[in-house]
């Protein structure tokens, strides 16, 4: 029988008291004291919504990431933001890496802040050397080593999903940095292509060293999974920008015709980070993932 | 030779009409910024305010003609030509559009950037407005303001972007069938038409009728998507078309060189504002070099229609306050462009919505004072050529 988990990488959206506390930060209303106090809150229940959900690795939400990639450049030396981009084709924009020197260096682990402990099985996200290096004239490979394998060791996670936006709309190109990027670094890898349509580059990604890689099927076709694919497929079946929530049994009938065409590990994902819709309704559509999940193993029993 | 020079839209709430308006008690600074900044930017009368907010339990609505006043002289002490209210009236430029139409519902709060947030809804329905939703303020602002009015409002595209589509998208069968950019459009064109025909053009037709002769069509989502820009081009035809008015569109933060060359086909627009600023160097020059962030505007330049530039000078999303000197490179670069200084307004990238008052109004006067030594530079250049 083919395995199946569920699990929500990324970025979870704040909940309106969170959203207000940060504005009044940011307006001298409220001290750092008192909006720590709510993301402890926030995080609280992205927690129990988990648990709730059934889900089998849980995830910290990055509640206080900004973007992808904020934490890691204002930590790293040779590394700083640039230019606020629009994220995607999306109304949200997010600070572009800049490198100020040809190897940057993360001088220590990202602290509890950023990847924050919890009561289980988890998941860390943090952003592919490829996404991490795009817009600089880094390598893929310089990242690697010089941050996110610092980031990596010491970890305590059952898969470090690697966020990657960009990749799939960039079409069919030569991996072979991305892979070399990839074997530079430690723990079990998931390389996520978010919010894409992967078809051109599925095959190639089907080949580089790690464990398992995401898919958008919002914009992916089925077909584009190439035969005999043998890693964990993080099967991106909740729409991370629609604000329609799904229907479990077409999930789980789409992960029956999955298993149909021969994939055995299956992760039922998101196609992207859950901050594109507002809290109340990623936590509608975490619960309707467990629930997906829940309907394909009674299906398949 | 003067630069025409203006805002771009919004400026940020004071707490005194924040608070107010969601029933919270003023303290002794919220009074104490209302007096300052009455005598600071001559809003007559603004003793009146400072009583009204010590009594407390103050009509929100009074208060936030109050605020609009103060926006009003804001901008024109620091020396603008061209201004409207900060959108003191407004919830936010996307929420009071879609609050006075039907055919939408909310669906909670989403993230713009870093702290910074939207209110998001969904089309579940066909578009149609509930009732003209600038009118009031634009009649108050008619009755306040001593400098010309532009008025901004919020274009069909980015209110199509920036929402949800629950009427258009199918509900199931999207799943691993490979639902193509082709389906997406089609359904974006739909929902974005229906705007700019039942929500847009009859809101613009209203103003008119009030007077209002310079509109500003905001789109800061158009080039979210680069293959839908003809849509946004067709919504804005289809918006202004036939009217009578000024007609100018602002766009922000984006990849600028998307837009060419479907804009060719908006020559109902006379008037570009973009940013620039946040692409910038802080140094100062005037060759191309010295400006990085400035090198689209000869595509600008070069639209058969021969449209204006409001040319942004200003970084709204720093509270670095740019010297004059680099606000007059950045307008005396863009007039060796463009060859001609009349084709050239000059304004920040975007509304100043999140800087402070006081961060806002130092650009705003650094802004002014670089358009002065622009005109200087240049009457110098031209009295000895």
């Amino acid at each position: 029988m083919a395995e199946l988990q569920a699990f929500a990488p990324g970025i979870y959206p704040r909940s309106e008291a969170l959203v207000q506390a940060t504005r009044d930060l940011d307006r001298g209303r409220t001290t750092q004291e008192a909006v720590d106090e709510q993301v402890e809150r926030d995080f609280a229940e992205l927690v129990s919504a988990q648990q709730s959900a059934g889900v089998d690795l849980l995830a910290d939400g990055m509640m206080r990431w900004q973007d992808h990639f904020r934490p890691l450049l204002e930590a790293a030396d040779g590394l700083e933001t640039g230019a606020l981009t629009r994220f995607l084709d999306t109304n949200t924009f997010y600070r572009a890496p800049s490198a100020t020197r040809d190897e940057p260096k993360l001088s220590a682990p990202l602290d509890e802040r950023y990847v924050a402990p919890l009561p289980g099985p988890r998941l860390v996200t943090l952003p592919s050397p490829f996404a991490l290096t795009h817009g600089t004239k880094l390598s893929p490979k310089t990242v690697a080593e010089g941050v996110l394998k610092p980031a990596i060791e010491g970890l305590d996670a059952e898969l470090i999903v690697l966020a990657e936006p960009f990749l799939a709309r960039e079409g069919q190109r030569d991996l072979s940095d991305l892979a070399e990027a990839l074997e530079a670094l430690p723990g079990k890898l998931a390389l996520w292509l978010e919010f894409g349509d992967a078809g051109k580059v599925l095959a190639e990604t089907a080949q580089l060293p790690v464990e398992g890689i995401g898919v958008d099927f919002y914009a992916t076709h089925l077909e584009d999974v190439p035969s005999g694919f043998d890693k964990l497929l993080l099967a991106g079946v909740v729409d991370a920008r629609n604000s329609m929530p799904e229907e479990p049994r077409e999930l789980a009938a789409f992960a029956e015709r999955l298993r149909e065409r021969g994939i055995e590990r299956i992760a039922l994902v998101p196609n992207g980070d859950l901050q594109y819709v507002s809290e109340p309704i990623a936590r509608e559509k975490l619960s309707r993932l467990g629930k997906a999940k829940t309907a394909t193993t009674e299906a398949a029993a | 030779m003067n630069f025409l020079k203006h805002e771009i839209g919004s400026l940020a709430k004071p707490a005194w009409l924040v608070k107010t308006s969601q029933g919270r008690e003023l303290d002794e600074r919220d009074i104490d910024h209302a007096r300052e900044w009455g005598e600071k930017v001559g809003v007559e009368g603004h003793e009146e305010l400072v009583e009204l907010l010590q009594r407390g339990n103050a009509d929100p609505a009074e208060v936030a003609n109050w605020s609009s006043r103060y926006c009003v002289r804001l901008q024109e002490s620091a020396g603008l030509d061209v201004i409207w209210d900060g959108e003191q009236q407004r919830s936010e430029m996307y929420a009071w559009a879609i609050a006075h139409a039907n055919g939408f519902e909310p669906r909670g709060i989403v993230r713009s950037f870093d702290n910074k947030y939207y209110s998001k809804s969904a089309a579940t329905g066909p578009v149609s407005l509930r009732e003209p939703y600038h009118n009031d303020e634009f009649s108050f602002l008619q009755s306040v303001a001593k400098a010309r009015l532009k008025i901004p409002i919020t274009g069909a595209y980015t209110l199509a972007i920036w929402s949800y589509d629950e009427h258009h998208t199918p509900k199931e069968g999207r799943l691993g069938a490979g639902y193509g950019r082709k389906q997406e459009i089609e359904a974006r064109r739909e929902l974005t038409l229906d705007i700019a025909r039942n929500l847009i053009r009859p809101n613009l037709e209203a103003l008119i009728g009030l007077g209002a002769d310079w509109i500003q069509i905001d789109e800061p989502g158009a080039s979210t998507e680069a293959d839908e820009l003809d849509l946004f081009v067709e919504s804005f035809n289809v918006s202004v078309e036939g009217l009578d008015c000024f007609f100018s569109t602002h766009l922000c933060f984006s990849d600028y060189d998307l837009f060419f060359p479907a804009i060719e086909g908006m020559s109902g627009c006379r008037q570009y504002c973009v940013g620039f600023a946040n692409y910038d160097s802080r140094e100062l020059g005037t060759k191309a070099e010295d400006r990085p962030g400035y090198e689209v505007i000869t595509k600008f330049r070069d639209l058969p229609y021969d449209p204006i530039l409001g040319l942004g000078v200003l970084d709204i999303h720093t509270d670095y306050v740019e010297p004059p000197e680099l606000v007059r490179d950045r307008i005396l670069y863009a007039v060796e462009v463009f060859g001609d200084p009349a084709r050239i307004h000059v304004c920040p990238d975007c509304g100043l919505r999140t800087r402070s008052w006081e961060v806002a109004y130092a650009k705003l006067q650094a802004l002014a004072e670089g358009a002065r030594l622009a005109e200087e530079a240049l009457t110098r250049e031209h009295a000895s050529a």
